[in-house]
């Protein structure tokens, strides 16, 4: 292969990166870097340019909506990865620490806790049949006997541990003094562990699961590839991709290539004794070698060429570290390179065993911490690239201590930015035998080992999350060769394509300096079909978000050429096991067609792909049968819901006395009709939609502001806004004189104050009622207030907002819901004991409003404020 | 609160620039051009201290826009660009030299002369580093459209000398250029950097009024200058200059040798097999035989059968003379451990085969002087050729045959 005559001019210069930043939203657009005199007539009248960025590109249109499921999801369901709020402190007053800068706040805690719940003869085994004489669980006093002297009631205790779980995250959170007392009477002796031990190993896993949420760079190369047919051949090559519950079995499955990749027999299976973490392929002489790699294992398949050759084994190599990266050979059968952890580079043959390249637990050029090391083929068959997140360095096999030079460095010499590190390094043997491809967080690289350190391209990605896969599909002679880059976390897949011949074969073409050719192009993301399926049920719902959400692992990619119709299949699969295809085809060079037309099918909120295409006699398209078939066999896959953790209830044994236990005398008249249609309902089995009382007399209703029986004022502005006389809306309310709004307000905290002393069932619940209404008036009016004679209020309306926390400020005076709630109020309404606490519990879960779910890592999770609906 | 108020705005116009992102990756110039006239407001209340200011975004985004939107025109670009300018006086350079490549690649080639002479003309301040790269930059390009018109005026003034008149005053004119380009170009490479297409432009200039010296002095520091990246270019114009020059074979083969040295797999290492098996000196020979086996082992060169056909020439005349074997059995201790596989496969002696005969005629001699008879490439090759009755692969065979004893002495 020829080297470019002439190349973009660039300064260059050695040393650290010098250039400030970090990631820039917008960083890749509007430049054309360089330009360079290249055309078909050399000399003629005028000199033609070409930029380095910018030059046009080939059009590639989705073909569908959304991504389409590829393969039925697995059996078995999911496990999901532990999420920030699973490792982090929850507690309010830390999350004040917590914005303090100090970073996050690891729930170690709750984690020994865990640890104490799940492995208790583990940690307290032979201390607690010791000690077990010793302590009293039971409810009934302790008699007098013998072993008085030596024996202690834990029960209040025990019951002090509760109340503690209960109050997690209550702002007037304490200790009990009983409890201090006793953990500083045994936090010595009473562990079989040594404590300070196992808190240092797990404040080491917590870290690591911590460090691993925020970037897992373990998954780096990507869990799929895609072995295509042998040339000509029929249209149907095979996946290679994980699944399972634990992600620990390796499938091969034959796909067939039509409008919609469909999976053909059953794929050829084998279980593995780890997780897979990457799967990388290459084909050498007409075979497929496929190499898998895990945690401590790392094995080499071989896929014979002809179709429905069955995928052998060959050998499979342990590691004390954790391997970091396996590459396969385009070059020669059989041979693979494998990094470990630890900085040790191995040419993995399948004839000759290892053969140890490198071994520095140090990195390359600076210090980095990460012990992540990769490594990859080159032009040379014996020459191995080995790199950290400080560059690359090329090694000769045959002389590793002798004959290496530096391919790339995290530096001047690349126009690096500060804190920039190496992601993904890739030989893109396939379009060019001496290209590779670095990608780092920031920017991505195309480098040539002929012209080491200065890239010959460069383009700032402007992904959210660094690109941990790539796929190359080459261009024939004179076309471009395509790159997709895909992240993890954000599921971002980006479609870039680059040149390094201007003017084809055609025309005497010869190779010329690369250029970036067309524009970048976002490709769906598996989570981005949640919008086109049909409304689910809301568990259901959640349960489908969680799991198109789940981090991407791996994606692979391919054209097909099927005469004129030139498309690209890119494969996406999930953490959860989900492999996600879409379609591209190629569209001729044309004038670029009106942009209504291409913006209007890819407008957010349509979803075209349940809509039945005029054509189509069935009424639905393949990609939505699809979909269908997915769904039905997911919920079959998932039946059982995973368990709801419910916000932590408080018990209400403990907040009244005895005296506010004592209700009334008996239910009043308007209880009892509550009471009776309660009854009705449920026998009919309805729904009760509002309790408005149905008494012929009902209770004087504290005057609002508004005209009695007129909506609240959010749905008034609502309705004129819709209506679109919203300005005539505003003006008649602000003519609603402020005095006079205050004058109302004024009457009613007085009347509110009389009627404090009637404890009626319909007072709580019209209280509640103007709950809302009011709560907007005041946010009209400047900051909320809280009138401080109004009884705090159990709502019946989902959670109250903010405002007011219902705990803060206790009540005066028994409030007329504890009443309602109080033991003997219950069983003096006819409910029988055991419901009791079912209601309590229920009542009180609306009270509190489910807990704020901590933000995830780098992203910041606005908190909408929605207010919640009258009506269930 | 002010504050509040800051939080909120900075929160709008991040969601106003994603949504820019997301329809500019899609595509969606409209959309997106929709969005960046909001886009336009945070240029009032910039609060940000990040390294990319609003309106770096903006002249950013906006160019890209108006690169694709179907409506857009050059004089919509133009007049998006001078309005940018004014905008950003720390990127002013930047988005001078960004307008001036805009207008060479549309072929407006007096315009972009303009806007280069405007920007080299512009003062603010002290320059910054990169304001200074950015400024010898825009010289340099000034200094190559400068050339091109020399060029343009040479060719008037060669056509006219053919015609068998002169004209003094394009003569006149030319020189003038020659002096504004060769001033700018002798600058910018002296900095360290990547210079190709002005290193060419420069020598170009410097032969045709004859000065060699400094020509050859340009191209020696370019090619040896520590400072400067191993450019594989820099050699070949070196040895490009040394062969119009007609220099001794001696300085051109000291040329390649470099070049050998950096890049092994350089095309012209045919050349320089070429220049060595012709060479009298027995180590220039041996080198020559490094070089194309050097050559041969990396992907790029596997089908090319002009460097196949030079190895085997050369392999064959070793073995025919039966002197210096041991060249080859030093050249093969060291890839006989891989060639065969890379190489001399059964299914590469098909494919081979099946796609270039002569290739495949090639390999297969090599095969059988390295790999002995039994060799599978050699053996499938041979098969083939003597089943499709070709004079020369029955030559091959029986040459093979008779020089089995080679492969012995090689290989043990």
């Amino acid at each position: 292969m020829e080297f470019p005559a002439a190349l973009f001019p660039s300064f260059f210069g050695a040393g650290p990166p010098r250039e400030e930043g970090g990631p820039s939203p917008v960083a890749g657009w509007g430049e054309h870097g360089q330009v360079l005199e290249g055309g078909p007539g050399r000399r003629q009248v005028q000199p033609a340019f070409v930029p380095r960025r910018g030059a046009t590109g080939e059009r590639w249109e989705a073909a569908e909506a959304a991504a389409v499921p590829v393969l039925l999801p697995s059996a078995g369901c999911w496990i999901p990865s532990p999420a920030p709020q699973d490792i982090l402190y929850r507690s309010g007053q830390c999350r004040k620490l917590r914005t303090g800068k100090s970073g996050a706040t690891l729930d170690f805690a709750r984690q020994l806790g865990h640890f104490f719940v799940d492995h208790p003869e583990d940690a307290f085994g032979s201390l607690g049949r010791l000690l077990h004489k010793n302590f009293y669980l039971g409810n009934s006093k302790l008699k007098v006997t013998v072993s008085r002297n030596s024996t202690i009631r834990m029960t209040a205790l025990v019951e002090d541990i509760d109340r503690l779980e209960a109050r997690r995250g209550c702002p007037r959170q304490h200790l009990a003094s009983r409890l201090r007392w006793f953990s500083h009477l045994c936090r010595d002796w009473l562990f079989e562990v040594p404590l300070g031990l196992l808190a240092d190993c797990l404040h080491e896993e917590l870290m690591l699961q911590w460090s691993s949420l925020l970037f897992d760079d373990s998954l780096t190369g990507g869990a799929l590839a895609w072995l295509p047919p042998e040339d000509g051949g029929t249209p149907m090559g095979r996946l290679v991709h994980p699944g399972g519950q634990a992600m620990n079995h390796l499938y091969f499955q034959d796909v067939v290539l039509e409008e919609l990749p469909r999976a053909r027999g059953s794929p050829a299976q084998f279980e593995l004794s780890g997780r897979v973490r990457q799967v990388a392929a290459a084909r050498v002489d007409g075979q497929d070698f496929v190499g898998v790699r895990s945690d401590y294992h790392c094995g080499v398949w071989r896929v014979p060429g002809r179709t429905g050759a069955a995928p052998t084994p060959l050998q499979v190599i342990r590691t004390d570290m954790p391997a970091s990266c396996l590459t396969v050979s385009p070059h020669l059968p059989g041979e693979l390179s494998v990094c470990t952890q630890s900085g040790t580079v191995y040419l993995w043959s399948v004839e000759t065993g290892l053969q140890q390249l490198r071994h520095d637990p140090q990195t390359m050029f600076f210090r980095d911490h990460s012990p992540w090391r990769w490594s990859d083929f080159t032009a040379h068959p014996r020459v191995l690239s080995c790199a950290d997140r400080t560059g690359l360095q090329c090694l000769d096999a045959r002389a590793p201590k002798r004959c290496h030079f530096d391919l790339f460095k995290v530096g001047e010499e690349a126009g690096c930015q500060q804190g920039e590190r190496v992601v993904l390094p890739m030989y893109l043997g396939r379009a060019h035998p001496s290209q590779y491809l670095v990608t780092t967080q920031f920017s991505v690289y195309v480098l040539d080992e002929r012209l080491p350190l200065v890239p010959i391209l460069k383009w700032a990605h402007m992904m959210k999350a660094p690109p941990l896969f790539a796929d190359l599909m080459p261009g024939n002679p004179g076309r471009s060769h395509k790159v997709l880059l895909g992240a993890s976390r954000t599921q971002e897949l980006l479609l870039l394509q680059y040149r390094d011949s201007f003017w084809g074969v055609s025309l005497g073409g010869s190779q010329s300096a690369c250029q970036l050719a067309g524009t970048p192009q976002k490709l769906h993301s598996i989570t981005g079909c949640l919008q086109h399926l049909p409304t689910q049920l809301p568990h259901r719902h959640h349960l489908l978000q969680q799991r198109l959400a789940a981090p991407a692992a791996g994606l692979a990619a391919t054209l097909q050429e099927d005469g004129p119709h030139k498309s690209m299949l890119i494969f996406q699969l999930s953490e959860a096991g989900d492999v996600f295809c879409q379609r591209l085809t190629h569209k001729a060079a044309q004038p670029p067609a009106p942009p209504s037309r291409d913006e209007a099918t890819t407008a957010p909120g349509s979803s075209p792909l349940f809509e039945a295409p005029a054509n189509s006699p069935q009424g639905l398209g393949a990609a939505a049968l699809r979909y269908r078939r997915w769904l039905r066999a997911l919920s079959r896959a998932c039946r059982e819901p995973p368990q709801h953790t419910w916000p932590p209830s408080l018990s209400q044994r403990r907040l009244f006395t005895r005296r506010d236990l004592e209700g009334p005398a008996g239910p009043s008249s308007l209880q009892r009709q509550m009471r009776q249609r309660l009854r009705q309902t449920m026998q009919e089995g309805g729904c009760i939609q509002h309790w408005e009382p149905l008494v012929p007399q009902p209770p004087p209703l504290p005057q609002t502001l508004e005209p009695s029986g007129g909506p609240d004022p959010l749905s008034a502005r609502l309705t004129a806004a819709w209506a679109g006389d919203w300005e005539q809306w505003w003006e008649e309310r602000t003519s609603f004189s402020v005095a006079q709004r205050q004058r109302a307000l004024r009457e009613r905290r007085r009347r509110q104050k009389r009627a404090q002393g009637r404890r009626s069932l319909s007072a709580s619940f019209t209280s509640s009622l103007t709950y809302q209404s009011e709560l907007s008036e005041l946010s009209d009016t400047g900051p909320p207030r809280l009138s401080p004679g109004r009884p705090p209020i159990l709502s019946q309306e989902g959670s109250p907002p903010a405002a007011s926390p219902p705990v803060r400020s206790p009540p005066t005076s028994p409030a007329p819901d504890e009443a309602l709630l109080s033991s003997q109020s219950l069983r003096c309404r006819g409910i029988p004991k055991e419901r009791r606490k079912t209601l309590r519990d229920y009542l009180s879960v609306w009270a509190e409003g489910p807990p704020e779910p901590p933000e995830p890592p780098g992203s910041q999770a606005s908190q909408l404020c929605i207010p919640s609906s009258q009506s269930q | 609160s002010s504050h509040e108020h800051k939080l909120n705005f900075k929160k709008s116009k991040e969601a106003c620039l994603s949504y820019i992102q997301d329809a500019l990756l899609q595509k969606q110039w409209k959309r997106a051009a929709e969005f960046l006239t909001c886009y336009v407001e945070s240029l009032e209340k910039d609060y940000s201290r990040e390294h990319i200011g609003p309106s770096e975004k903006i002249w950013r985004i906006g160019t890209e826009i108006l690169w694709h939107h179907s409506q857009s025109s050059m004089k919509e670009f133009n007049c998006f660009m001078e309005q940018m300018k004014t905008l950003g006086v720390k990127r002013y350079l930047k988005v001078c030299l960004e307008h001036v490549f805009h207008l060479l690649c549309n072929g407006q080639i007096d315009e972009a002369y303009q806007n280069l002479s405007l920007a080299e003309s512009w003062r603010f301040g002290e320059q910054t580093a990169l304001q200074d790269k950015e400024m010898k930059l825009i010289q340099a390009y000034r200094g190559l459209l400068d050339y091109y018109s020399w060029s343009k005026q040479k060719n008037i003034l060669l056509e006219h000398a053919e015609d068998g008149f002169s004209d003094l005053a394009v003569e006149q004119e030319m020189h003038g250029y020659f002096r504004k380009a060769a001033v700018n170009l002798k600058e910018i490479i002296k900095i360290p950097g990547i210079w190709d297409v002005f290193v060419k432009c420069y020598v170009d200039l410097l032969e045709f009024y004859g000065d060699h010296n400094e020509a050859c002095q340009v191209l020696n520091e370019y090619a040896y200058n520590s400072k400067f990246p191993a450019n594989p270019n820099a050699h070949v114009y070196l040895y490009q200059f040394l062969k119009r020059q007609g220099e001794s074979k001696k300085s051109l083969v000291s040329a390649l040798k470099i070049l050998h040295d950096i890049v092994p797999s350089h095309e012209l290492m045919i050349d320089f097999n070429t220049m060595l098996q012709k060479s009298k000196k027995r180590k220039k020979r041996r080198l020559g035989l490094e070089v194309i086996f050097a050559a041969l082992d990396y992907a790029g060169w596997k089908e090319n059968a002009k460097a196949w056909s030079c190895l085997a020439r050369q392999v064959k005349q070793i073995v025919i003379s039966e002197k210096h074997l041991d060249w080859i059995k030093q050249e093969w201790n060291s890839r006989k451990d891989w060639w065969p596989a890379f190489h001399f496969s059964r299914y590469l002696a098909k494919r081979n085969w099946q796609e270039n005969k002569s290739l495949s005629y090639e390999k297969a001699l090599v095969a059988g002087i390295l790999l002995g008879k039994d060799c599978k490439y050699f053996k499938y090759v041979s098969h083939q050729g003597c089943k499709a009755q070709l004079k020369r692969f029955r030559m091959m065979k029986k040459f093979v045959n008779r020089h089995n004893p080679v492969y012995l002495r090689i290989s043990g």
